[in-house]
């Protein structure tokens, strides 16, 4: 490992710009559905964040004009459902996720000092994920075939014996495809933030909202998959019958519960982490000091990531578990209030021995600080299971939710958006509408929400499309109906603000608010490539400590200036250290992720329409798409064919055995293994607690054909790390041997797999037990097959001369899926068809 | 001992995750233990929390805590060792092995005195 940081010539900031605007820079018109960059994208994720918002509002109104006063009919009970579940389903995915997602990928890359996330069309395929599924979504409301079995979908309400229609397909199908989204965002997030932060900044010296970032980012990767898992079962269950869900085919609604809330609890600090990551970094700028207590903040941050998994039966504490274990979950729903008090105190601490200035950033500040500590206090409350059984599905729930997620998260973004938004235009806000809009949604929240805790305790029902009169609760309800049309006008002044901002608003000075981050090193708006050179950054606050540190990187001071090799280049550094590893060289615009989007979205509503076959054709391209995309990788002649370095510079990460591919494919892999988790505590959920679990007397399954694919998948794995010692060696004899050798392998497990599967004679559609191996060997089969077809293009890829001794680091990558899946396929013949034999039913 | 303290490497950041992913597998343990005694051999009602299920449960919580009590233990002392990086790296962890060795204690309190399956 290397420092470089040599002392360079000052030179004209304008050619520079030049120079690298012409590598970097975003096309006009038709092309600029290939920009792959994280500032466009990160900002479309926001536009779209915000539209998704306003639909959701909209609905929101919708809501409370319909429940202003008793015996209503403006709407009829089927469409109230319908906004109910949808005013719930677009907040929560389609708006708080991914803005929150859209801020990290703009504003990520700029706090450390790189010039893109490492996964550029990764961050593409994730926006247009995120547009079409939202699209589809949304559609549902046009066509009233909208999903209405409330946001969390419980079954059996939502399947098709009580929902017929297609609205929980809508949703399913949907909310799957946006999950792509926010899982690529949080593989390619946790990778940049560990390995391109630029030199010298170790990890105890990044920003802390990095650190908050890279938490939530791995809390999606290991958060989402069981939803996901539990989206695909109960569309299996929907469209083909099989009854994961189905007390009477041996399984259990209450899975669908554990699975959804796996995911729901971790979700709600998913939303907060990012958004306290907002507040831990403009307190210290507006009390002019450093945060107090970094290191608690990293403690805090770290205990949230992971007591927030521990937390999901607190949703179910009315479904009949045992005491002692509702007291297991009660403790763990106490214990988070811990680190969050911890950070309420950094904060307040930091403010204390600061000199706050009280700027509109810091109003939306402090009105989190208030609305959030009470959601925080009866988050506590509802902890206690005696006091959560006597509020259960009341009001009074839906007012704590909306003191955590809008106090949590919707100010602080607020606040954030006000801050940065003189990076993303170069114009200051009014500060006078800006402080109008403030004190409207304010105190038109509070009137809103905290009057709905009465309303609850009174014994309101949530998600009910009237009342009589004469319960005590229709003052209330016309109260809290006027507070949330006050909050909309607040939300307008904001809009009007933005908007209006972007032609009047008075031209920003550099760093206008004496902030300490690299970010505000930027042009202001910032230009394609971020930053024309890579400082080296040993402290926390770079620009306090060396105010003149933005010349210095405009005038080409620091590293990585030179591009006339054309390539899109920055700094790969030790994740630990920030010591120097090597160059990152990035894939520059592309067609093929939109491309792949589509055929994903074709494949969507095929399964909405359930015209399977081109369903099965949409996958084929989808795959095609996303292959031909993997291949304009390395040493293509559209990646970087050419090796040659600045003397004295580190390699190209192509062409090492540790680039950032080999992270990605990890991270990727831990998301896959929460996916098989989370279908091993289903099958075992269902084998120990399902009423009607029926476990046949003799295995359908044949061991003996499942050993033999298992061994042909270690073999095939043996081949691919004897082709990764030889290429560690410099010696790429044999390369291709081996990886054909691999591909042939993999296929063979393929075809076993499938010959067991043919040969078992599931009764998909009678047991649960049958649907459950079906999805595990379907499992196996997916890797498999991906694993022989990942092999095969390596070996085509060493006939042209895209791998090879000069350029090691695919195979590498395709060995850490070969090990994850040989590793999770003998896990699947263990738990199917071992065990089973061993125990019996 | 020194030598087991020098392979841990407790400066490295990874103790962050270490007290916390020893927790969670402590919770998905006992849950997951208790859910399926509960199953399989429920107790008499009458016995209270006198059971073989809370005795087992409780064992398992003290092997976990002492051994994450130890990490942390061993934590503090590596973090007086070192200066910069190093010393944040291990003064974090001991912290939050510390708080995962009390949230072990916290969330196991209820097994003195529950009954376990009702």
């Amino acid at each position: 490992m290397t420092t470089i940081n040599r002392e360079v010539t000052p030179q004209d900031p304008q050619d520079l710009h030049s120079d690298l605007h012409e590598v970097w820079g975003n096309p006009r018109g038709l092309k600029a559905f290939t920009i792959v960059n994280h500032t466009t994208l990160g900002l479309r994720f926001m536009v779209t964040g915000m539209a998704f918002f306003l639909i959701g509002g909209i609905l929101a109104m919708l809501i409370r004009t319909q429940i202003a006063t008793p015996d209503q009919n403006f709407m009829t009970p089927e469409i109230y459902s319908q906004v109910t579940t949808m005013h719930g389903t677009v907040m929560m995915f389609l708006f708080a996720i991914p803005i929150l997602e859209g801020l990290a990928i703009y504003m990520i890359p700029k706090m450390i000092g790189a010039r893109d996330l490492v996964c550029p069309r990764l961050t593409a395929l994730g926006y247009w994920c995120y547009l079409f599924g939202g699209i589809i979504l949304c559609f549902s409301m046009v066509i009233e075939m909208a999903p209405d079995s409330g946001w969390f979908m419980y079954t059996p309400l939502s399947s098709s014996e009580y929902s017929p229609g297609l609205g929980s397909d809508f949703w399913l199908l949907g909310i799957t495809f946006v999950e792509i989204s926010a899982l690529s965002a949080g593989v390619e997030l946790v990778v940049s933030i560990l390995r391109t932060r630029t030199q010298g900044m170790a990890l105890h010296k990044m920003p802390i909202f990095a650190w908050y970032i890279l938490a939530m980012a791995l809390m999606i990767v290991v958060g989402f998959p069981p939803l996901i898992l539990g989206s695909i079962l109960l569309e299996l269950e929907r469209a083909v019958g099989m009854p994961f869900f189905d007390i009477a085919g041996g399984g259990d609604p209450l899975l669908w519960q554990h699975l959804f809330w796996l995911f729901g609890h971790p979700e709600v600090y998913i939303i907060f982490l990012p958004a306290a990551g907002i507040v831990s970094t403009l307190i210290p700028v507006f009390a002019g000091r450093p945060l107090v207590g970094y290191g608690w903040v990293v403690f805090a941050i770290t205990v949230m990531g992971f007591i927030s998994f521990g937390l999901w039966v607190h949703h179910m504490f009315t479904v009949g578990i045992p005491q002692l274990a509702q007291a297991f979950f009660s403790a763990a729903s106490m214990l988070v209030a811990i680190p969050t008090a911890i950070q309420v105190f950094v904060w307040l601490a930091t403010l204390w021995l600061g000199k706050p200035k009280m700027k509109l950033p810091m109003l939306w500040i402090v009105g989190f600080l208030v609305i959030f500590v009470c959601g925080g206090l009866t988050g506590v409350m509802l902890a206690l299971v005696p006091f959560n059984w006597q509020v259960h599905d009341t009001h009074f729930v839906v007012a704590h939710m909306h003191y955590v997620l809008v106090g949590g998260m919707l100010f602080p973004l607020m606040a954030g958006i006000y801050y940065w938004l003189p990076l993303f235009s170069g114009r200051m806000p009014s500060e006078t509408i800006g402080k109008w809009g403030f004190w409207l949604v304010f105190g038109g929240f509070n009137a809103t929400f905290l009057i709905m805790h009465w309303t609850g305790l009174l014994g309101m029902p949530r998600r009910v499309y009237t009342y009589d009169t004469g319960f005590g609760w229709d003052i209330f309800n016309l109260l809290s109906s006027v507070g949330s049309f006050v909050m909309s006008a607040g939300f307008a002044m904001v809009i009007i603000d933005i908007a209006l901002h972007f032609r009047y608003g008075k031209p920003a000075k550099h760093n206008p608010w004496n902030a300490d981050t690299l970010e505000w090193a930027n042009s202001m708006p910032p230009s394609a490539y971020n930053f024309v050179s890579l400082p080296v950054v040993e402290t926390r606050h770079p620009l306090w400590d060396n105010p003149d540190l933005p010349r210095t990187m405009r005038e080409g001071q620091h590293g990585l200036p030179t591009i006339s090799h054309g390539r899109r280049e920055m700094w790969g550094t030790d994740p630990l250290t920030g010591k120097l590893r090597e160059i990152i060289h990035l894939p520059g615009n592309s067609w093929w992720p939109l491309f792949a989007a589509l055929a994903l979205a074709v494949v969507c509503i095929s399964l909405l329409l359930r015209w399977y076959p081109v369903a099965g054709i949409g996958v084929v391209i989808a795959v095609g798409f996303i292959l031909r995309w993997s291949w304009e990788n390395g040493a293509h002649p559209k990646a970087a064919p050419d090796a040659h370095v600045k003397a004295g510079d580190p390699p190209l990460h192509s062409r090492t055995m540790d680039g950032p591919g080999l992270w990605a494919m990890t991270t990727a892999m831990i998301a896959n293994g929460s996916f098989f988790l989370s279908y091993l505590f289903g099958w075992f959920y269902l084998w120990t607690v399902s009423p009607e679990w029926r476990m046949p007397d003799e295995s359908p399954l044949s061991l003996i054909g499942l050993c033999v694919a298992g061994v042909a998948a270690i073999l095939g794995w043996g081949l691919l790390e004897k082709a990764v010692r030889g290429l560690r060696e410099k010696n790429d004899k044999g390369l291709a041997f081996n990886l054909y050798g691999a591909a042939m392998l993999g296929a063979v497990q393929f075809g076993l797999v499938l010959w067991v599967l043919l040969n078992a004679n599931l009764a998909v559609t009678e047991t649960t037990h049958d649907a459950i191996i079906m999805v595990g060997l379907a499992y196996a089969l997916l890797h498999s097959g991906l694993g022989a077809v990942m092999a095969l293009l390596q070996g085509m890829r060493v006939g042209y001369r895209f791998v090879g001794a000069h350029a090691p680091f695919e195979p590498l990558v395709v060995t850490y899926f070969w090990r994850y899946s040989v590793l999770v396929f003998w896990m699947l013949i263990v738990a199917l068809d071992i065990l089973p034999r061993v125990i019996g039913s | 001992m020194k030598a087991m303290t020098q392979r841990l490497h407790l400066t490295h950041p990874g103790h962050f995750v270490g007290g916390l992913t020893l927790w969670s597998i402590w919770f998905v343990a006992v849950y997951g233990g208790l859910s399926v005694a509960c199953a399989v051999a429920t107790p008499d009602a009458g016995q209270g929390a006198f059971t073989p299920i809370n005795a087992s449960l409780l064992l398992v919580s003290l092997f976990t805590v002492v051994l994450i009590a130890a990490l942390a233990w061993a934590c503090f002392k590596e973090a007086k060792r070192h200066q910069a990086r190093r010393h944040f790296n291990a003064k974090v962890s001991a912290w939050l092995y510390l708080f995962s060795a009390l949230a072990v204690v916290f969330v196991a309190a209820p097994m003195v005195g529950l009954p376990p399956c009702l």
